[in-house]
This record gives C-alpha cells, structure tokens and sequence, in this order.
C-alpha cells in the first residue's frame, strides 16, 4: 500500500507540489512564530527581573501585604547561611527598603530609600548599568545616594547636592541624615526613577537600626529554568512557617498576567492561521479525491477495503507531510538558533532605547527542541485531519456506483 | 394636609441637621477651645511590643498647630509646624526645615496608627464635613460625617458617637472611600478642663488589625491661655526644639 501511495504522489504532481509547499511554510512560519513569541516573552521577563526584582525572594510574611517594621526579617544572617548551601543559586543579598522624606530647601518628596549591598548588587540587578550622570555606590560610599532620575528633577537635584532625610527606623524611632547624591539612574521605568533611591547597606543599617533585618531577601539563580525546583528547596532548607518564599510569577504577578494575554491572543491569531492552512490543504486533498472517485471504485471492486483505501490516503498525506517537514525542520531549527544567538535588533529605535538604560533593544528568538517537535506534531496532526473528510467523501458511494462516476 | 405634612418634614429636617451641625461644632470646640496646649503621652503597641513617646502640643483654631517630642531623648526635640494647610519638620540632628508634602498627610505616624494629619489635626471635622443625626439612644447621639464637595479630606465617612451631655465622642469609625471600615478612635475618661470636657484617653487602632493598636493619654491640657502665637512661625521649629 505504501509504493501504492508513492505512485499516487508521483502521479498527481501538482497536488503533491501543492501540499508539500503549504505544509513546508506553515511548519516553518509556526516554529519561528512560536520561537519569536518564547523568546521575546523571555527577554520581557530576563529584563525586568535584571532590574530589581529577583528571581525569588524571601520575606517575613506580611511584610509585602500588610508592611511595616513588625514584618522585616530579624535574622537575616542565618536565612543567607542556609542559601550558600544551595549550588543552583548564583548569588543572593539582602536589600532594607524604607519609605522617607527627601527634602531639598523647599522641595520635598516621599521615596522608598533602599538600603543594599553595592557590590552583590552588580551582580544581582542592573541597577548600575542604568547609570546616567556621576557614579553607582561602592561598599564605602557612606551617605551617598544613588537616586532615581526623576526623583532627582523633582527635588532639583545634581551629582554632588546634598539631600536630607527623615523616615523610620527599624524601631519606629526618627531616622534622619544628610545624603550626598553620588550617582543618578534610568531605568525607564516611570514610577521606579521618581520614587527609589539607593544607599550601601553598611552606612544605612547604621542608620535605621537594621543590621541583620531586611525587608527580604533577594536570589538569583543560575539557570532560571530551575525556579520551582529551587524555590521548594529553599521553603524545605529555611524550614520557617514565618517566612514566605516567592518565585517571580507572583512578584511580578501583572507582568505574567500581560505575558499570559499576550500568549492568548498569539495563539489566537495563530490557530487562525492554522485553519486557513488546514482548510487550503484539506480541499486541494478533497478537489483531488473526488477527481478519483472512479479510481477508489475500481479499487474497491477489486477487492480493497475502507481500511485499505484509508491506508493508502493516510501514506500519501504521511509521505507528503514528512517530506516537508523533514526540510522545514533544520531549516526553521537553524534560522531559531542563529536568532537566539544573534537577536533581532530594531535599528530604528536602538538609540531611543539606549537612552532608558537597561532596557533591551534586543528581540531573542528561544531555542527549544522539545518546542520545536510539539510544533510539528501539530502539523502533523493537522495534515491527518486533513484527510478525515475526503475519506468520508469517497466512502459515501457504492463501489459500483463510483466506478461510474464522472 | 399633604402640603402641612411636607413643610413640616421640612422643618424637621433642617431642624436635625441644624442640631448636627451644632453638636459637631461644640465637639470641635471641646477638643480645640480657642487655643490648646497638651502635655500627650503616646504608646505603640504593635505584635507584643511597645514602644512610648512623649510630646507637647500647642493648637489655636485648625489652621495653626506646633508639637514637639520630648520622649525618648534620641527624639527629643524633633517640632513639627502646621500653617494654613503646610506642614514642615524641624529636625535637630540634621538641623534642617524639612517641609511635608500635602500626599503625605495621611501617612502613619513613626509606627503608630495616627497620621501626619492627625499629629496636627490639619482637616477640620466642621469645615469639610456635612453631618447627619443618624441614631438617638439617651444623651448619645450618633452622627454621620459626609465629605463635603471638594473638601481635601480621603475618609470616605466618619461615623461619630457623641455624648449630648459633655459634646465629647466617645467613639469614631472612619470609612474609605468603597464604605469599607478602615480604623476606629475610642475615647474615655472625660475631664472637664475650665469650661471645655475632653476625654484624656484615645485608643486608636485599624479595623483589620487588632492586636497593633495606639493608645493616647492627655497628660496635660491648658486651654484659652493665648501665648501660643510664637509657636506659629517657621523660626519656632528651631527655637523651640531645644
């Protein structure tokens, strides 16, 4: 049956031209479609989570509901004990984060000042990178104040102004001080550079009372794919019912609300795609089955089954799919890995991206093999649906009866 | 008789809320006099921990406010002034005027359940808020506080028991915007004070949390003494901090 159905493809060329070439592009487009939607979901998420927002994070529960000194971390030094224990982080550091006063002469404005360690930092968030004007703290740079762009225009501040403070210390008592700005950021994010302000820890726990608490606990891991897992292992190795551990899917909760729309509506757009395919190939396999129909009646009057006969559609429609798909795949793996690598860079923009610091201008394609072979099941699958009402056609007639059909 | 029945439901009506605005306004006038001076303990009690501050307070009508921490010595000295709807900080260790922005008026007060707004009692129960007699049982007269149109004030509703026999309240009940019950202020142990009543226990504490509550004893009150005028200036944030 299978030479049967190769004779078949041979024989009406055009059909099989027809289906290879939308089988081939549908393959190829949905696999770089996928990839380019993965990848640039990914990049969304590697951005924001380069910023500040870590991977996961540790706090005292109720610190992010309810907030307040009763919720900080008291033993900061312990919890940090424990994480050095796990190999699948790649780095961690405590951040106090306190909400103040910044006031210069007249102008006065509420900021969340933050106290963390600079050179953890480096490697945690970007923060540095988004430097503008002056330079980012260092683990001695005492009252300095690295202070968010727009926080600065709105107290009309420059590198080198002085800034006063008052807030609460971790004990509720009054904090107050003179900072020195030493470094000014963009981040582009709107609300972070008119509200954030940082400091080095070891200069502001002297301050708020804070050495060994910490509003929580920030972690980077080295393969973000790890998350849960390694998000387990740290509830299981803390082993503290007062603490939470929060992976970025609930930090950053809005953001994977917005990836999650965004997918519902890429694979929308996509299954429409899909249809239209499914539907071009499906009637060029129906215009050419009822052009056959004296053929399946011959067939069938010779002694062929319906089980032969769907045998045969299905190895024509299988040599045809996997021929196409055995092209579409190297070449669409190729083009997702050389772009994964080597992203898509918008020109036009690049400039205008620039100047917002740390946000990429980069669209990453992902690469992933498991990704890439659900892709073309669904190819596949869709080919064989192709052939379901076709199928039905021809077996709607008699044998007799359509051997004479015209 | 319709129309009798009608004027006379408008009588009695404006009636009632003549009433309500006059018990709010000797309410407001027992907790202010004409002008105020207090000697206020403050105690903070927030998951089994407590902490306590001591401060002065000097007032003259809703539009001139001067405190200053006396307790605990690494506060002491820390003024705050409230003008005409400003509000600044003096703080001694920094030696700097700091001035208060209007959108932090209602921020927590150093840990406690009072606001910015509270410490110098900036928005006036009288002024931006129409009040309504919703309930009568004896001399305890509860009043429905509503926002007036434009008034700077975020409570949605304040809901006030107050008793006819000394205007003093014995309890509020503030409420967001959404009608949701947000915190409460409890009074006891009236005193009168010359010719004012004012109660010399607050607690106050937010409906949602229980066990974090502050409570407030006057420890001091002088009214109608009329020496506070130089309290009311920029220069006294230094002056009298020391």
């Amino acid at each position: 049956m299978f030479k049967f159905a190769l004779k078949n493809i041979l024989f009406y060329r055009g059909r099989s031209i027809a289906t290879f070439i939308l089988t081939f592009i549908s393959s190829v487009l949905l696999i770089l479609f996928i990839s380019m939607q993965d990848g640039s979901h990914n990049s969304m998420l590697k951005n924001s989570l380069k910023i500040y927002t870590g991977a996961i994070e540790i706090y005292h529960k109720g610190y992010r509901d309810i907030g307040g000194n009763e919720y900080l971390i008291q033993d900061t030094k312990s919890i940090m004990e424990k994480l050095a224990k796990i190999d699948a982080i790649e780095a961690f550091s405590s951040r106090y984060e306190t909400y103040g006063l910044l006031s210069n002469g007249e102008h006065s404005a509420a900021s969340m000042v933050a106290g963390v360690s600079p050179n953890k930092e480096m490697v945690l968030s970007s923060l540095h990178l988004a430097l503008k004007e002056g330079k980012f703290l260092d683990e001695n740079s005492g009252n300095s104040i690295y202070m968010g762009s727009e926080l600065a225009k709105k107290l009309k501040l420059h590198v080198g102004d002085e800034v006063a403070f008052v807030g609460g210390a971790s004990d509720n008592s009054f904090a107050a001080d003179i900072f020195r700005v030493c470094g000014i950021f963009k981040t582009g994010l709107f609300e972070f550079d008119s509200s954030v302000s940082f400091l080095s820890r070891s200069y502001f726990d002297e301050l708020m009372y804070a050495k060994n608490r910490a509003s929580y606990i920030n972690i980077k891991l080295k393969n973000l794919d790890d998350l849960d897992r390694v998000n387990s292992e740290i509830v299981r190795i803390i082993n503290d019912k007062n603490l939470e551990s929060l992976t970025w899917k609930t930090l950053m909760d809005t953001m994977v609300e917005a990836m999650e729309v965004d997918n519902i509506f890429g694979y929308i757009s996509l299954s429409l795609f899909l249809v239209v395919i499914f539907f071009v190939i499906m009637i060029y396999d129906f215009i050419n089955i009822s052009s056959r129909i004296k053929e399946f009646g011959v067939l069938r009057c010779v002694g062929l089954s319906k089980k032969n006969i769907f045998a045969l559609l299905f190895y024509e429609i299988f040599i045809l799919s996997s021929l196409a798909v055995v092209i579409a795949a190297p070449i669409a793996t190729c083009i997702c890995y050389y772009y994964s690598i080597n992203p898509i860079v918008i020109n036009g923009i690049a400039e205008m991206y620039r100047d917002y610091g740390v946000v990429s201008d980069e669209i990453p394609f992902s690469f992933s093999i498991p990704t890439i072979l659900w892709n073309l099941s669904i190819i596949y699958l869709l080919n064989f649906l192709s052939i379901l009402y076709p199928y039905f056609y021809i077996n709607s007639f008699k044998p007799i009866e359509a051997t004479r059909h015209v | 008789m319709n129309k009798i029945i009608f004027l006379i439901s408008i009588i009695m009506t404006q009636l009632m809320a003549d009433e309500a605005h006059d018990i709010i306004k000797k309410l407001d006038e027992n907790f202010r006099g004409r002008n105020v001076y207090m000697q206020v303990s403050m105690k903070v009690v927030s998951m089994g921990h407590e902490r306590v501050m001591r401060m002065q307070s000097f007032s003259q009508g809703n539009k001139k406010s001067f405190v200053k921490i006396i307790y605990p010595p690494k506060d002491s000295g820390i003024t705050f002034l409230s003008l005409d709807n400003q509000m600044w900080q003096y703080v001694p260790k920094i030696e700097r005027v700091i001035k208060i922005p209007p959108s932090m008026m209602l921020q927590k007060w150093m840990g406690s359940d009072i606001t910015n707004d509270d410490m110098v009692r900036q928005s006036s129960i009288v002024e931006d808020y129409e009040p309504r007699i919703i309930k009568r049982a004896g001399t305890v007269v509860t009043i429905e506080l509503l926002p007036k149109l434009g008034a700077p004030v975020v409570w949605g509703k304040i809901i006030t028991n107050v008793d006819t026999a000394t205007y003093t309240s014995n309890r509020d009940i503030f409420y967001d915007e959404e009608n949701k019950e947000v915190r409460f202020f409890i009074y006891e142990k009236v005193k009168k004070v010359g010719k004012y009543y004012i109660p010399t226990y607050w607690k106050v504490g937010s409906s949602d949390a229980l066990d974090k509550f502050t409570e407030i004893v006057l420890e001091e009150i002088e009214y109608d003494t009329g020496v506070y005028d130089e309290y009311f200036t920029k220069n006294a944030l230094k002056r009298f901090s020391k």
